[in-house]
């Protein structure tokens, strides 16, 4: 097993991609490495006809993956859209893997992100020695997807100013990135497209343009339909965090990430799970992506200063620091849905002493 | 010699397009399709120009005329356009299902009640729930569908057989599946099933008897194996021997594609009504054709969609399309491509599109000579001359009563919401005066049940309905009921009605003993009198009532004053105060005096709930009756510290019920309030402050502050006031507006 913290989409799941690519009859449309279908068999996971066994990578709605997929069959590019933690990232990780073979060709966006981070930069030591040249420039990595073929991502496209959002036009529409400096262009290969990723909950963001907005089709990831479904997504990736982490600990009782999506759940909907009592939101999102990482820390306290079982006590500091995003108003509403939810449930003791013993 | 069984969905246009080739192909020389008849004689109708889909079939028991079925068609519902190619090409058509006459009585003495809107023998568009406790409901084509890899057997259906451009086999195909879904499914029995099944065969053996050589048989896909399979004719006959037969009558009604969808109720019906439509029209659309008319949809909402939009969203339905393995994009792959490239990815606007293109607003027309009730025909009749059309969609109209049609309209809509028919919901219109009205008009083809029910009353919408409120009068105990009736009758103009209505409530009224039931009816009787008036009839009638139950009123209401519950005294106080209005708005100098007679009594017994007493002293105040120095002392008496301070507090409360503006411009009022403080005690003002404070936390803040102003400049509260001089009036510029003035309130 490799150093590496964390790997890519391609190299982690290369088995499965191999054998999707072996087992894959289907046309493949231009540079793809794989067919649509076996795209979509790779994020919703499948047995395939050798009995192989493909894990689902995003679990939710088969239609919104099948929608973004056709999308990167046509000439438009996808924006993927959604609370933070809907697994916006993840999903554009997967399909460049599974399309390209290839998901590091990646822009972060932020409000610092300049037009030469998306087009092209130069070299300016050898700018300045030899004058503009190709040996000067420096590629993007939408560049390098535009001479390859390859799905470029761009994380967070709604952070980066407007001016520079506007850059992609010419890219996504005409597939060309004009070099005027030395009177060329790239023109960009099949098989070439950008999928981008936003969040519409959040301050500080740009707008695209409308002539942007055009450019791409919007697919919006929602969080989880059901209970089961995240108590689902919650376990296997906790189970894949504990396998990197190598963690001394059990693996972590259903009944505590039920208990604890079940709270995430209550505090987002504004309503607790059977439906009788109301109850105040907090300012955050409360995403699925949150209650994962509340169950790792938990793991993790209680492999190294609990005794080795995930506790109530371990995931409680998890829990106050994802709701109380807001050290006044989210305290109110943390204090009153413990007194008045998680105080009377019988079984749930302990989490309510944890928590309000902190 | 042969028989074609072609097995389709109900109101599928696939099937639809299909069945109309065949029978282009085969050239049948008699027609059978699935359907009650009962309904044979109005067949001929089909094919008249003026008879346009969606229409359907009513058959009902003029008996019991609740009891009726619909069999809908839609312009592409195969049975429709295989009706049309028999009319078309001179050939007889015949239906084939269980009678109606046999059916009704069937269903009558399995369950007690049943439900008008469902047809039985439509009863899903393509096979029978299985009613089995144990495997839940399950369509049995579901399996056909899930051996297919689909998760909906609707979807699957339309892939397989709507969508299809070519028909080859189609039908022989359907028919085995169906036939091998019946054989392994081992389905209970239901002996009106093998009923229905039983007489479509003999209808078919007839026609062979008949000497037709090329018989073409439509029947829902479900049948289709038990008519290719006959068993002995014998056995047949023998299971329809001796069936219960009750008297029906049928008549074609337009339909709308609202109720064909499912979400309407209707058992058979279809999602997508206008999609289908589209895809009936225009077979070869790969999604353009629709994208387009989303788009203007949307254009016509000020959301700027361009062509390129559209391309964009059928590209990406067709390469959705191709992903799930489909040949031709869906209605479900069109919108998605519509969310995520028209909506980018928000569904606000699907709603739009889904109630203007997918279900679509179409009403279907049928010809005025077709036999029908007398009273439909006059209602049609006057719709036709009030030009006041049948919409699917619902429509606005204000009238202005002045106007001779508008009047009539009136008449017309109120004469129909008595006979339940509701057509027009009326609404508060803007702008004040009595004249005018608005109404909200929606057509429903469900009326057409209410219009046969009501039929029984009378041939017109006049007669109709004065019956039959005639009737509900008679029956009626209620007083309350009985008022609200008058109040429509008045409008709606039926006379004899309006006197027999009357009567009654003379009657009730004499007859009961509750007071507050009364003072109930009291103002929408007065509503009554004053409408009259606009209405150019005569309100005598009702004035004369109404005196007699006013009297009655003032006669009983001091004791119903005395000894009751807080919330009593509360709901009987807002009865006063409405009544009191009443009185105001009568302007009857006898009844004004009896009532203020009546709240003397009540204003000077002790006993009454001080509340109820607080607040007639101040009526009285109101009509002048006491004043001055009299009222000072009913004041101070009411608030004296003998009493309790919480009696005291309810009467203060009831003295200055709703008066915060009253006090602030009523000097005498605000004189008798500023003198008793003024003069209070120090001890006792502090004893009193709570409930002063409870009082006057009633008001509003505006009036609070302006009050507290006003209070500033004592007695006079002039500070707070400045009241115009009546001194320096220009008598000869006064004159010139009293004409104006006079036209306002409608003196000439």
């Amino acid at each position: 097993m490799s150093n590496v913290l964390r790997q890519h989409a391609e190299q982690l799941f290369i088995e499965e991609l191999e054998e999707l690519k072996k087992q894959d009859t289907e046309k493949r449309p231009y540079t793809w490495q794989l067919s649509p279908q076996a795209v979509v068999t790779y994020l919703m996971g499948g047995r395939l006809n050798n009995g192989f066994e493909v894990q689902p990578k995003y679990i939710g709605s088969r239609r919104l993956i099948e929608i973004a997929v056709a999308t990167l069959t046509t000439d438009r590019a996808l924006l993927l859209y959604g609370l933070p933690g809907t697994a916006k990232s993840w999903v554009s990780e997967h399909l460049a893997a599974a399309i390209s073979g290839d998901s590091t060709l990646i822009v972060q966006g932020t409000a610092g992100t300049g037009e030469e981070a998306i087009r092209y930069g130069w070299n300016y030591a050898r700018l300045l020695a030899e004058g503009p040249s190709e040996k000067a420039l420096v590629e993007t990595p939408v560049m390098r997807a535009m001479q390859t073929g390859k799905i470029a991502r761009i994380e967070e496209l709604t952070r980066i100013s407007a001016d520079v959002q506007d850059t992609l036009i010419t890219i996504l529409s005409e597939k060309i990135l004009p070099v005027p400096e030395l009177n060329t262009a790239v023109m960009a290969q099949k098989g070439f497209n950008i999928i981008a990723t936003a969040n519409n909950r959040d301050k500080g963001v740009n707008d695209l343009s409308s002539a942007l907005k055009r450019r791409f089709n919007t697919v919006i990831l929602p969080v989880p339909d059901s209970i089961e479904e995240e108590i689902d997504i919650v376990k296997r990736r906790v189970e894949s965090y504990e396998k990197v982490m190598e963690l001394p600990v059990e693996r972590p009782a259903l009944e505590e990430i039920r208990r604890i999506v079940t709270i995430f759940r209550e505090l987002r909907n504004g309503v607790t799970a059977d439906g009788k009592t109301k109850i105040k939101v907090p300012s955050g999102t409360l995403s699925t992506a949150e209650a994962i990482s509340v169950v790792n820390n938990g793991l993790a306290m209680a492999a190294y200063f609990g005794d080795g079982q995930l506790k109530a006590d371990d995931l409680a500091a998890g829990i106050i620091g994802a709701v109380l995003k807001d050290p006044v108003q989210d305290k109110l509403v943390w204090q009153e849905y413990l007194e008045t939810v998680v105080k009377t449930r019988e079984d749930w003791k302990d989490i309510y002493r944890a928590c309000r013993d902190l | 010699m042969s028989i074609h069984v072609l097995g389709i969905r109900h109101h599928g246009p696939g099937s639809a397009r299909n069945v109309k080739e065949y029978l282009e192909r085969i050239k049948p020389d008699i027609v059978l399709v699935e359907g009650p008849p009962d309904a044979d004689g109005i067949l001929e109708w089909a094919g008249n120009e003026q008879l346009v889909p969606p229409v359907a079939i009513l058959v009902y028991q003029p008996e019991a005329p609740q009891k009726a079925v619909f069999y809908p068609f839609a312009e592409f519902s195969p049975e429709w356009q295989a009706i049309l190619y028999a009319r078309r090409n001179k050939i007889p058509v015949r239906f084939m299902d269980l009678p109606m006459a046999h059916q009704f009585e069937l269903k009558a003495t399995r369950e007690p009640k049943i439900d008008a809107e469902e047809a039985p023998s439509l009863n899903n568009t393509l096979a029978p729930h299985i009613p089995d406790a144990r495997t839940v409901k399950y369509n049995p084509i579901a399996y056909l569908a899930g051996a297919a890899g689909f998760d909906d057997e609707e979807k699957w259906w339309e892939h397989m057989f709507e969508y299809r451009q070519d028909p080859q086999d189609v039908f022989t195909a359907i028919a085995e599946g169906i036939q091998a879904l019946r054989q392994d499914l081992r389905l209970p029995y239901d002996r009106e099933e093998q009923l229905r099944e039983a007489h479509m065969r003999k209808t078919i053996r007839q026609a062979e008897r008949e000497m037709f050589t090329e018989i073409a048989v439509i029947c829902g896909a479900w049948h289709a194996p038990a008519l290719i399979n006959m068993p002995k004719a014998k056995d047949d006959n023998d299971l329809l021997k001796g069936l219960p037969k009750v008297k029906v009558g049928t008549t074609w009604i337009p339909w709308t594609y609202n109720r064909l969808s499912y979400s309407s109720g209707y058992g058979a019906g279809i999602n997508s009504p206008g999609w289908y439509e589209h895809i009936w029209r225009y077979p070869n659309d790969d999604g353009s054709r629709w994208m387009s008319r989303v788009a203007s949809l949307f254009r016509g909402q000020q959301k700027d969609i361009s062509v390129a939009h559209v391309l964009e969203a059928v590209r990406l339905s067709s390469a959705l399309a191709a992903l799930r393995r489909l040949h031709k994009p869906g209605l479900e792959e069109l919108n998605e491509a519509t969310l995520s490239v028209l909506c980018n990815g928000e569904d606000f606007m699907m709603q739009l599109i889904n109630s203007e293109l997918i279900v679509s607003d179409r009403i279907g027309e049928v010809p005025s000579d077709i036999p029908r009730p007398p009273l439909q025909t006059d209602i049609e009749k006057q719709q036709k001359r009030l030009r006041l059309p049948q919409t699917a969609d619902f429509k606005d109209y204000v009238l202005d009563l002045r106007k001779e049609t508008d009047l009539e309209r009136s008449i017309l809509l109120h004469r129909l919401d008595m006979l339940g028919i509701q057509w027009g919901e009326r609404f508060g219109a803007s702008g004040k005066g009595t004249f005018k009205e608005q109404w909200r008009l929606q057509w429903d083809p469900s009326f057409s049940i209410e219009i046969i029910e009501k039929g029984s009353w009378g041939n017109t919408v006049e007669e109709a309905s004065s019956q039959y409120v005639q009737h509900q009068a008679r029956t009626s105990t209620s007083l309350k009921e009985i008022v609200t009736l008058l109040e429509t009758a008045i409008p709606a103009e039926l006379h004899a009605a309006v006197e027999v209505l009357i009567q009654q409530v003379n009657n009730l009224a004499a007859a009961t003993g509750d007071v507050m039931q009364l003072m109930t009816v009291i103002p929408g009787l007065v509503q009554i009198s004053r409408y009259g008036n606009v209405r150019k009839t005569d309100a005598s009638l009702v004035e004369n009532i109404t005196g007699g139950m006013i009297t009655r009123i003032c006669i009983s209401l001091p004791a119903a004053c005395i000894s009751i519950a807080d919330d009593a005294a509360t709901e009987l106080l807002d009865l006063i105060y409405s009544m009191n209005d009443a009185i105001l708005v009568l302007q009857e100098p006898e009844l004004t005096n009896r009532w203020q007679q009546t709240l003397f009594q009540i204003a000077h017994n002790d006993s009454t709930a001080p509340i109820i007493g607080g607040y007639a002293t101040r009526l009285l105040a109101d009509h002048r009756q006491v004043t001055g120095n009299e009222l000072v002392k009913a004041f101070s008496y009411a608030m004296s510290s003998a009493t309790s301070p919480a009696i005291s507090a309810a009467w203060l409360e009831g003295f200055l019920k709703g008066s915060g503006t009253l006090l602030l411009v009523d000097n005498d009022l605000w004189t008798v309030v500023y003198n008793w403080m003024h003069h209070l005690e120090e001890d006792a003002f502090k004893q009193l402050l709570p409930l002063l404070r409870r009082t006057f936390s009633n008001f509003s803040k505006a009036e609070r502050r302006k009050l507290g102003e006003k209070a500033k400049g004592g007695v006079t509260g002039n500070a707070g006031i400045h009241q115009q001089g009546a001194d320096n009036i220009d008598v000869e510029r006064a004159l010139k507006g009293v004409p104006v003035v006079l036209k306002m309130l409608g003196i000439k």
